[in-house]
């Protein structure tokens, strides 16, 4: 009985009836006595702002260690992302800008320096934006007139060769194998097959089968093209018919002819029988236009 | 307390705290008698329990509080003898008292302070839950996870020990 008293006590539960009848007792006046002191004491070092303040800084510092471990832990992750996204950025930054003509199509447009492109038919030039303040070098298929604005070094690189200008105007035609460079301003670096000539102002040169056929005069300060009008210098035939076929997105066939046929003169790229006439004529040949077949050349 | 409460809120972790820290520093001192210790213990386990606010509801945060710091406790190298020291919390009626009956006082706290020390762990904690934190068996039987009949023989065997150590029985 005074037990369950005892800890009704204890629990602040007791009536004062109740408590009288407990301290009849001295053991539970003992108890009493100390169980009261007790309650007298206090547990010293309690702060509770301090602990806070503490704890606020405690939880911290442990979140940037947890950063850094999370970042750690993933590290492999995280370069392999990063590898991927760099490569790609590089891959993406450094792809090349690649203008083109297509048949009966000229072009013009400028490189990043301002220096003006003008493309012919059928022609491709390739060049990279970003490095291009850097690095002035274009690949050129086909044929294209240039003028360079004044700078750094300027490359037209073909597959049979390449032109270094520096601040000029020139025209570069690389077609199957015949390369024609010419000057019309400044000055131009033709090199080809290991050799390297200097092309002036007013000069342009042939080069076949990597050697020089030609070197002549020019005048005039742009290329025939460009005034709607291909210029032929001892072309062969097939060129000249390859060209034909690209101003006019026509088909032309030779039928039974050497297609290494030299041939001097201009051909029109506003009309088309106009054009195959002043081919034809002077070298004695004959055209015939078929709906379906296209245009055939063909011998007397 | 709405359900919707999420101890990852600043506010409702505070809150928390506020209500919670006394008792679990309490509880704690109680066990190791060491004040920076028992600081520690009581940051390390709410620091443990913002890590954990996503699983831990507010409800449940008492409970996760006192394990934690229980089993941080145990975790540490304590074979040293405790020797708690109480700071009284009201100053003695000097103008009733005699200077004998105050010496006699300071005495009987003396050597309640050295009997507290030699009670076991468990009956110390659960007694001075209840005398100093001032807390019901009921709570303490939560916290402890034992029955309110635990609490009444741990309770009873701490008075008889402190009482027959002061006694001189």
């Amino acid at each position: 009985m005074s037990e369950k008293l005892l800890h009704k006590f204890l629990n602040d539960e007791i009536s004062e009836t109740e408590l009288e009848t407990l301290k009849a007792s001295e053991v539970y006046r003992d108890y009493i006595n100390i169980a009261a002191q007790t309650a007298q004491f206090q547990t010293p070092g309690f702060d509770r702002e301090q602990l806070w303040a503490k704890l606020a800084e405690k939880k911290k510092a442990k979140e940037k260690k947890t950063v850094k471990l999370f970042l750690y832990k993933n590290m492999l992750k995280y370069a392999a992302v990063f590898v991927l996204l760099v490569a790609g950025y590089f891959y993406v930054t450094n792809l090349d800008a690649t203008v083109s003509a297509g048949i009966a199509e000229k072009r013009s447009f400028n490189l990043p320096d301002d220096s003006e492109v003008v493309l012919n038919a059928g022609s491709k030039v390739n060049y990279n934006k970003s490095s291009w303040n850097n690095e002035r070098v274009l690949s050129l298929e086909g044929e294209a007139f240039f003028d360079v604005a004044k700078g750094k070094k300027f490359d037209v690189e073909t597959t049979q060769g390449i032109v270094s200008v520096l601040g000029t105007q020139f025209n570069v035609q690389s077609r199957n194998n015949h390369f024609h460079v010419s000057c019309y301003e400044g000055l131009v670096r033709v090199s080809f097959n290991g050799e390297d000539i200097q092309l002036p102002a007013g000069n342009s040169v042939i080069i076949e089968d990597g050697s020089i056929v030609a070197r002549q005069e020019i005048s005039g300060t742009q290329p025939g093209w460009m005034f709607d009008e291909s210029t032929f210098e001892n072309m062969t035939l097939e060129n000249v018919v390859a060209e034909m076929e690209r101003q006019y997105g026509v088909t032309i066939t030779l039928d039974n002819l050497d297609e290494k046929m030299r041939f001097s003169g201009a051909f029109t790229h506003k009309n088309l029988e106009a054009a195959l006439k002043t081919v034809c004529v002077p070298l004695q040949l004959k055209y015939t236009i078929d709906k379906q077949r296209g245009i055939t050349i063909y011998g007397d | 307390m709405p359900t919707q409460d999420n101890v990852c809120e600043e506010s409702v972790y505070h809150r928390v705290f506020h209500s919670l820290s006394a008792s679990l520093y309490n509880f704690i001192y109680f066990k190791c008698g060491n004040v920076s210790q028992a600081q520690d213990l009581v940051q390390e386990a709410f620091i443990k329990l913002w890590e954990n606010c996503e699983k831990v509801p507010p409800d449940k945060a008492k409970s996760f509080l006192y394990t934690v710091c229980n089993n941080a406790f145990l975790n540490e190298v304590a074979h040293k003898k405790i020797v708690l020291k109480y700071v009284e919390k009201t100053g003695p009626n000097i103008n009733e008292q005699s200077p004998q009956y105050l010496l006699e006082e300071k005495e009987f706290e003396k050597k309640l302070q050295t009997a507290l020390t030699n009670l076991t762990e468990a009956q110390r904690t659960a007694f001075l839950m209840n005398r100093i934190d001032g807390k019901k068996y009921r709570e303490i039987a939560e916290i402890l996870n034992i029955s309110v009949k635990a609490v009444e023989k741990r309770m009873s065997q701490a008075l008889e020990s402190l009482r027959k150590e002061i006694k001189n029985i």
